[in-house]
């Protein structure tokens, strides 16, 4: 095989890795500031899907399917904040986790129950592909690529140039320091769980538009996101997205070598490989300075 | 002292063995009345809910449907049939909760309409253990060699016979380059597999072969190795799902645009021309097996299904087979009668198939004709029902293709 072939595959792996970047980034945020492994992740996506399709039944195309869809996630995310995350927060982790898993569960059987197993498709014309040098480039791809570094863009805008992102770096960096000096962190905890959510929401249509949308979308991508977020240092944005991209280049790159039943192995050896070289991730230093 | 313990040890000799009399006789009376005219249980367990839901409702129907068929010429051997149904879930976990529910608790004597091959392979462990036959509409090669007491017979072809119909039409059709490519199960890499068998048999040669994980966010490497070949039809083991994934994305790359697919039927139904657009759907052949649609039981079947559910028989092809599974089960009963023990009917389930038995239609003619001492072939409304060593059958296979937005047949494959 030519070096085309290879950079097809890497090109596919970039391309599988954004959306992985998008679960992990969701996660990661959650992780740092309000501390538990968010195990409802995928399933928040899966209603991220079906909102975007909804968005799309009203006539709105991609953009009203990434508006509907981040919006579904977001109000999903906020309204579990104020009715099970907020009251566990002075518990252990553990009981936040346990809870988000309940939520899983919930989101995935809910969903099922009223809008039914059969696949539902996005309903957005095809369109043949372009070859950019070497690269068959598709426009979907094009537009899932833009959308998630659209979406990074605006998380790391939010984390490094506004005031109450600079307030969420502090209250993950040290809450009980971040509390003396005055940070509301309720109001942070909101502001996160709407960033996560509408991370987890885009990812969510991105997904749906490039298979299809059922009950259990979400839950087959929240391990690949899991183990992005651990690659690239629990809590750190920049780690997550990485991550992401590695694990998905990983996986395509691998293919023409250990075939394609195993390449989901290989993003889980690239995994471990890093947790006994490197527990504690990819990015760890600059976790110091989140 | 001891004249006082002689006579409580005789008391409680005596009505020990009263009790254990009572025991025995309670034991034998039900077991002798069962013989005459308690009803014969059948466990009806189809997919209601979860990917075979399109199905699994009118299998339901027509197993009900052929009950009270067989109950209206008066039962079988004096006991009438009585179904008690669950749902699979199309899971191969709720398929064994209620495998175990309608065997345990309702006393099913024979489990009939599992769809999924998943959840056939995962309930066959359980029936065989309860010595219970199990009929199924599942297409995994692996069953036929799992069922090692002759219990378990297939209404629906396997995988390895579609595999043998997709390349006949292969040749048909007048391909020289195929490739395939396979879901990572025993459903899918049994179609594959019987299509290379029997394609390179003929002498001809298999391009690229690819087995593919499911549920992934993206197929293009899969498609990228299966392209790089240089294919003129792909043949598939596929899903709904995945076939809509992948040939999506085939579509989009813009590679090879005339290229040709060969998919099962349950993955290239209707649902796939929904999502994909009549453009990339006129690409797709879809093979599957059909009905035994000239033969009279079939008319007696659709008649009576689309009284029944207000549905066309031709929607539903497994509903044919779950109603062919009473009528065949009712027929061994009744040249098994006086023995209605689950085994032994199971024993006679060949023999209302005998290639030189008079040819009947329906239940009433042929227990009509069993009562009078013949030897009977059922011809069945979904296949003609002549079971292999396996206890498979061999269906025709419909060849179609999208005209105007839906499919249409275009061929029969006969074997």
């Amino acid at each position: 095989m030519d070096t085309a072939y290879y950079l097809n595959l890497a090109f596919n792996g970039v391309v599988e890795g954004s959306i992985y970047a998008l679960g992990a980034l969701s996660i990661t945020l959650v992780f740092g500031i309000a501390r538990f492994p968010n195990a409802a992740t995928g399933d928040v996506m899966t209603v991220g899907a079906f909102g975007g399709l909804a968005g799309t039944t009203l006539g709105g195309g991609v953009i009203g399917a990434i508006l509907a869809g981040v919006a579904a996630s977001a109000a999903v995310t906020v309204a579990f904040y104020y009715l099970l995350f907020r009251a566990l927060a002075k518990r252990s982790a553990v009981a936040s986790m346990i809870a988000s898993i309940g939520l899983a569960f919930f989101l995935r059987a809910a969903l099922g129950f009223f809008m039914g197993h059969d696949q539902r498709v996005y309903d957005l014309p095809l369109a043949r592909a372009t070859l950019v040098g070497p690269l068959r480039v598709q426009p979907a791809d094009v537009q899932v690529m833009a959308a998630a570094a659209a979406a990074l863009a605006v998380t790391f805008g939010l984390l490094h140039l506004t005031p109450i992102g600079r307030r969420m770096r502090a209250v993950a960096d040290n809450p009980d320091l971040a509390r003396a000096s005055g940070i509301n962190a309720g109001r942070v905890m909101v502001v996160m769980w709407l960033m996560a959510g509408a991370l987890a929401g885009l990812a969510g249509v991105l997904l749906g538009v490039k298979t299809v949308v059922t009950p259990d979308m979400g839950w087959d991508l929240l391990l690949p996101a899991f183990a992005a977020t651990i690659l690239g240092t629990i809590g750190n944005p920049v780690g997550a997205v990485l991550g992401g991209l590695l694990i998905g280049v990983a996986q395509e790159l691998s293919t023409p070598f250990v075939g394609f039943t195993y390449k989901i192995g290989v993003g889980f050896a690239v995994l471990l490989l890093m947790l006994m070289i490197r527990p504690q991730g990819l990015f760890a230093r600059n976790a110091l300075v989140r | 002292m001891t004249d006082k313990t002689g006579s409580t040890m005789r008391r409680l000799l005596a009505g020990g063995s009263l009790a254990v009399l009572t025991v025995a006789m309670a034991a034998t009376a039900p077991g002798m009345a069962r013989a005459d005219d308690t009803p014969f249980r059948i466990g009806a367990l189809n997919p209601v809910t979860g990917a075979g839901s399109p199905y699994g409702p009118g299998m339901q129907k027509a197993i009900v449907m052929a009950a009270d068929e067989v109950n209206q010429t008066g039962g079988v051997c004096g006991r009438m049939l009585e179904v008690t149904a669950e749902d699979t879930q199309t899971s191969p976990d709720a398929a064994v909760l209620a495998v175990k529910k309608l065997i345990e608790v309702n006393g099913a004597q024979v489990i009939m309409g599992t769809w999924s091959s998943g959840v056939t392979l995962a309930v066959m462990p359980i029936t065989a253990a309860a010595g219970i036959p199990e009929l199924n509409t599942s297409g995994a090669p692996a069953i036929s060699m799992e069922d090692k007491d002759d219990m378990v017979w297939r209404f629906q072809a396997t995988n390895d016979r579609f595999g043998q119909a997709f390349a006949k039409i292969a040749t048909m059709r007048g391909f020289k380059r195929p490739a395939t490519m396979a879901y990572n199960n025993a459903s899918g890499i049994g179609n594959t597999e019987g299509f290379t068998k029997a394609w390179t048999a003929d002498g001809g040669a298999v391009v690229s072969a690819v087995v593919y994980e499911p549920k992934r966010p993206s197929y293009r490497s899969e498609l990228q190795q299966i392209l790089a070949a240089n294919p003129d039809v792909v043949v598939m083991g596929s899903y709904l799902q995945d076939t809509t994934v992948i040939l999506r994305e085939w579509f989009q790359s813009g590679q090879s645009p005339d290229l040709q697919w060969i998919i099962p039927g349950w993955a290239a139904n209707q649902q796939l021309i929904d999502a994909l657009g009549p453009e990339v759907a006129a690409s797709i052949i879809s093979v599957d097996s059909i009905s035994n649609e000239t033969a009279p039981s079939y008319d007696h079947f659709a008649a009576a299904y689309q009284a029944a559910t207000g549905s066309p028989a031709s929607g539903n092809v497994y509903a044919a087979m779950t109603y062919d599974m009473v009528i065949s089960w009712g027929l061994a009963m009744q040249a098994a009668c006086p023995d209605t023990a689950p085994k032994a009917i199971n024993a006679a389930i060949r023999s209302i198939d005998s290639a030189d038995g008079t040819p009947v239609y329906t239940f009433a003619e042929g227990k009509a004709a069993i009562e009078a001492g013949k030897t009977v072939n059922y011809e069945g409304a979904s296949s003609r029902l002549s079971f292999d060593q396996y206890g498979d059958v061999t269906p025709d296979f419909s060849l179609s293709e999208i005209e105007g937005t839906s499919f249409v047949r275009k061929d029969v494959v006969k074997f």
